[in-house]
């Protein structure tokens, strides 16, 4: 009897930590998705209305979901305390604590530090050819974390629930 | 200040304090340096010119002085503190809250206004486009010129240009050398007209005010950072001539004020204005009056006769102190008006 309970109890953690990890990889292109939606407003806010850096953070940071918006908002909060810091400095240690908070790999990570050296440096032009960029590279990533989460996700739930079945049973 | 003061308890100008805005544009290291120059050369500081590779520099109202690394004024280029590029990148990026996409006009027209009305003259390697300036690049010299509201600049102005009969100011033109003041002069005589003088018989007027270059009500994102009176409407950043006619269609004003008249287009508009019945007031960059009428714009102007008070202001002491005031009559004595 406690064998068996054993056995659930093994089965019932084995097949949870599969699902933690298929839903980790699903998180990706979702998180992604809501970042690459929120550097498009920043780009309008940039290119279309010329909204002072500041102040544009601020808006994208209103309107992004909420696991995104604290990258701008810390951003925003950095440059307008006018600490003597550049926007590149500010972007830069609010990514700092981005990395921390999600699920975003270096490279994704990169893309984003790339964009912010060159956040406000230059005139309009110029600053959307480096949005685009970074919209087009995000573009990238999205296609390419869901293909890992289409494949990982099925097998990860798998994987962790027949794995731990095939150990109970070796263990029985 | 002291010397200043006597004899002026009543009315005393009251002096703003510029410093906290002008120095959270520079660079921290720079930051340091220029508060460790102390109260007495920064009390007289006007401009802080930031130049790639040379020494940091203040220019004080009659010479200028570099700064050493720990902000002693020092005379030897040896010892001073020299820019980096770095430190003007630095800089650039302050100045223009890390936005210089939202500023290119005023990049175009070499200068950025910061908050405060301070404004901050920039060069750099211009970009043409079809032979006109589009931008500017590698930005190596900034210079800050600190603008200091002198709230009582005009008390001597003001009881010369009062029409008391008809309860508004008399047609005014204030001229002088540069330096002397005329746009703090301006700024509080548009501040004095606006909240009216009652002293003087002079009730508020509606003063529509075209500031060209952001420099009297020295608007930050088209709020009036100075204080420039309760009745005044700002144009701001508007091309002179077309900022008054929209200004007398638009906002029904008493008194129209403007700085640096000086061009043919200028003339122009005034002259509409000044039929419209509305009074003006405006400053024109000149040493004396010979020497305004030998240009051909201000030549026409003299020779309309419109205009009713001329004051010419001297640097005694202080800027903005009114040397004298010529009336309309004094001219055709002078015969300025027919050479």
């Amino acid at each position: 009897m406690l064998k068996l309970l054993g056995a659930v109890i093994l089965v019932a953690a084995g097949g949870a930590a599969g699902m933690l990890v298929a839903r980790e990889y699903a998180r990706r292109p979702e998180e992604l998705k809501s970042l690459l939606s929120s550097i498009q407003m920043l780009e309008t806010e940039i290119i279309y209305a010329a909204t002072p850096l500041a102040e544009a953070l601020v808006r994208v940071a209103a309107v992004s979901d909420s696991h995104v918006s604290g990258l701008f908002q810390k951003a925003a909060r950095e440059l307008r305390d006018m600490t003597g810091c550049t926007a590149g400095e500010a972007w830069e240690r609010s990514l700092g604590w981005f990395y921390t908070v999600n699920s975003l790999t270096r490279r994704e990570m990169s893309i984003l530090s790339n964009l912010g050296r060159a956040l406000g440096i230059s005139d309009r032009e110029d600053q959307a050819k480096h949005l685009k960029l970074a919209c087009e590279q995000l573009k990238r990533e999205i296609a390419r974390a869901e293909e890992e989460a289409a494949k990982n996700t099925r097998m990860w739930n798998y994987l962790g629930f027949c794995g731990s079945m095939a150990a109970a049973i070796i263990l029985y | 200040m002291s010397a200043l003061a006597a004899g002026r308890s009543v009315n005393q100008p009251r002096e703003s304090n510029p410093w906290p805005e002008v120095l959270s544009v520079l660079p921290v290291n720079i930051r340091k340096i220029v508060s460790g120059a102390g109260a007495e050369v920064l009390s007289r500081t006007e401009e802080i010119r930031i130049r790639s590779k040379r020494p940091l520099m203040l220019g004080l109202d009659s010479r200028d002085v570099m700064l050493s690394g720990e902000g002693r004024p020092v005379n030897d280029r040896g010892q001073a503190y020299l820019v980096g590029e770095e430190d003007v990148d630095r800089c650039l990026h302050l100045v223009s809250g890390s936005s210089v996409y939202a500023l290119e006009e005023e990049i175009r027209n070499g200068f950025i206004t910061i908050a405060g009305g301070h404004r901050v003259g920039i060069t750099g390697k211009a970009v043409l486009e079809g032979g006109r300036v589009k931008t500017l690049k590698y930005i190596s010299g900034i210079n800050i010129r600190i603008s200091r509201e002198i709230i009582g600049a005009a008390a001597g102005l003001m009881p010369g240009i009062i029409d008391r009969e008809r309860g508004t100011i008399h047609h005014t033109m204030i001229f002088s050398p540069p330096r002397c003041g005329k746009t703090t002069v301006l700024r509080d005589a548009v501040r004095m007209i606006s909240d009216g003088l009652p002293e003087f018989g002079l009730p508020g007027q509606t003063v529509g005010l075209v500031d060209e270059r952001s420099e009297i009500a020295g608007c930050y994102r088209g709020i009036p950072q100075r204080n420039v009176g309760l009745r005044t409407d700002v144009l701001d950043g508007c091309p002179k001539a077309e900022g008054m006619t929209m200004l007398l269609r638009s906002m029904g004003p008493s008194v129209i004020a403007t700085d640096e008249i000086g061009r043919v287009e200028d003339v122009r508009a005034l002259e509409e204005v000044l039929n419209a019945g509305v009074r003006v007031i405006f400053t024109v960059h000149g040493s004396s009056l010979e020497e305004l009428a030998s240009r051909p714009a201000l030549n026409y102007l003299f020779r309309l006769g419109v205009v009713d008070r001329y004051v010419l202001l001297g640097r005694e002491g202080r800027a903005g102190v009114v040397k004298r005031v010529f009336k309309a009559g004094d001219l055709a004595e002078m015969e300025v008006a027919k050479c």
